[in-house]
């Protein structure tokens, strides 16, 4: 399906992410913070924080029997990790895509590589499939590794801050194998979708701030408690999304043609 | 097979304006053909065209009988472009472009990267080729492009004023290139530019376009047959006869229409009987840069009378 000519030019794409320093931070800085260093100071403030905290048992006592565990600071730990962190897997994912494919398909019609690209003997599908293959790849990439930094960090703290470590939620499972690479899809699509108006890769960046928007209200939502996500709900809407975003990204392919492409 | 058909091939974009109107000529392999006309005339929306990367809104093209509209990819595997608006990556070496294009097209990395050694060395691009896009200058970036057009041995060449921003030196390499290829690989070259002195170099035969109408198409000889197929006489002389239609260019200095080489001595001869002093003589065709302008005269005396 994949052959060794889209094969190079997925290798070039991430090579150019990986060898802008400008872009490549971005890359590492906003999961590094979102999935390393905030969870630790959450970790970090529940450790240090005074023993009492009676109106806070109380709201915890609120929880799902399943969400309740032996001490209210391991309680407290579990629920960020398995009801807030997850949030931060589809902002990452979003973020990395948006910025490579905003990269791989703007970018280089800002910078007139594109039309010598679609000159080589590549069907525009093939192009058109390899760019966002590329974005795809390098968002899982960063996903996966933020998730692995995240783990080992957050079970070390927890670990030394509470004297064992804590139970993954399956909903992780669905969280890494089905939202965040639906979302991936979905603000590729977005990106790739506008990129035939969009003239500089800032302007194509910012649409995927519509996707951004609702994660922060489900943020929001889950501070406060007025949504608790459970695993059904997260796969439905990890379906959902994957369901959409293969459809926009097959209706935006039929639009494309050369002609819009370099217009 | 012909290389290049195009049948009242036409182009109006979207917002109205018609860049290309009813073109219609052909190309033989091999040929050096010399697309020429100002800026704006059309010549890169034809190449274009000819490479599927806009479809036509009227006519019909095709190029070693295949439709670009259709089958743009296999027409791109035996095709290279040359244009300003198809650059290379600045963050990549002149060798590093040249092998990734390479490998695009199909050619293995290895012999990428051993014809990219080739080509750099005829276009003078050795020196650069690990550098960075970033450090190359317009000629050198121009020559790369070059390069990078010809590294899968294509079968027709396009070239959208591929000397621009040159130095004089890189000029004549690559108009040596061009001929070699036509020549020695029998490569089809089409070529754009609005430089008519530069064209008549190294074209063999010339489509002359005026705000995307087709002027003319052929061999200089046909074109010339448009407007005057007979040569001028320039003599410098302190006597001319008065009968003998000419004109006064200057002192002592008179200009005569023949139709060949033959007539001249006749000329010479009668200047000589009547006692006059001959300084002077040559003779030249018109240039394709005055078939140009008197073909674009008609065209404008034409539009006039409608």
């Amino acid at each position: 399906m994949i052959n060794a000519m889209q094969i190079t030019i997925i290798k070039r794409d991430l090579r150019s992410i990986t060898s802008n320093k400008r872009l490549f931070s971005v890359l590492l800085i906003v999961p590094l913070v979102l999935t390393v260093v905030l969870p630790l100071i959450f970790i970090l403030t529940i450790h240090f924080a005074p023993d009492d905290m009676g109106d806070l048992q109380k709201m915890l006592d609120l929880l799902p029997s399943s969400g309740q565990l032996d001490t209210m600071s391991r309680t407290l730990i579990a629920l960020i990790l398995n009801s807030i962190m997850p949030i931060f897997f589809m902002i990452t994912p979003i973020m990395a895509s948006s910025v490579m494919a905003a990269s791989s398909f703007v970018g280089e019609k800002e910078k007139r590589t594109l039309e010598t690209l679609l000159y080589c003997p590549l069907s525009l599908k093939q192009i058109f499939t390899s760019k966002v293959l590329a974005s795809f790849i390098l968002s899982m990439v960063v996903s996966f590794a933020s998730f692995l930094a995240m783990l080992a960090v957050v079970e070390v703290a927890t670990l030394l801050t509470t004297g064992s470590m804590l139970l993954l939620d399956i909903s992780w499972l669905v969280t890494m194998l089905v939202v965040s690479p639906a979302v991936s899809l979905l603000a590729i699509t977005l990106i790739v979708s506008g990129s035939a108006k969009a003239q500089t890769m800032e302007e194509s960046q910012q649409r995927a701030v519509f996707l951004i928007l609702p994660l922060l209200l489900l943020i929001a939502g889950q501070f406060t408690g007025v949504i608790l996500v459970n695993t059904w709900v997260l796969l439905g809407v990890g379906a959902v999304f994957a369901i959409l975003a293969l459809l926009f990204m097959k209706s935006s392919m039929r639009k494309f043609s050369y002609e819009i492409l370099l217009r | 097979m012909k290389a290049v058909i195009t049948d009242n091939l036409s182009k109006t974009y979207t917002g109205g304006k018609k860049a290309v109107d009813n073109i219609s000529f052909t190309l033989n392999q091999g040929e050096v053909f010399g697309f020429l006309g100002p800026n704006g005339a059309g010549k890169t929306t034809a190449v274009k065209l000819l490479n599927g990367m806009l479809s036509p809104t009227g006519g019909a093209c095709r190029v070693f009988d295949i439709d670009p509209s259709e089958k743009p990819d296999q027409i791109h595997q035996f095709s290279g472009v040359v244009t300003e608006h198809a650059q290379m990556y600045d963050s990549l070496t002149g060798l590093q472009n040249l092998v990734f294009y390479g490998t695009l097209f199909g050619v293995s990395a290895a012999e990428s990267s051993r014809r990219a050694l080739a080509l750099l060395g005829q276009l003078n691009l050795t020196d650069a080729k690990d550098k960075k896009l970033d450090t190359y200058s317009t000629g050198m970036r121009q020559r790369l492009s070059l390069a990078r057009a010809m590294i899968h041995h294509p079968k027709i060449l396009f070239l959208d004023e591929p000397t621009s921003g040159l130095d004089p030196e890189s000029v004549l390499s690559v108009n040596n290139m061009i001929k070699s290829l036509a020549e020695n690989e029998g490569t089809t070259i089409f070529l754009c530019t609005h430089q008519l002195r530069y064209a008549q170099e190294i074209c063999n035969s010339y489509g002359l376009i005026d705000d995307g109408v087709l002027l003319a198409a052929g061999s200089i000889e046909k074109l010339r047959s448009l407007v005057f197929s007979g040569m001028t006489v320039s003599i410098k002389a302190d006597h001319f006869p008065k009968d003998m239609p000419s004109t006064q260019i200057g002192e002592r200095r008179y200009e005569i229409n023949v139709q060949s080489e033959e007539e001249i001595p006749s000329v010479i001869k009668r200047i000589v009987d009547e006692g006059g002093n001959v300084y002077h003589v040559s003779a030249r065709r018109l240039s394709l840069e005055e078939i140009y302008f008197s073909l674009l005269e008609k065209r404008i005396e034409r539009r006039g009378k409608k």
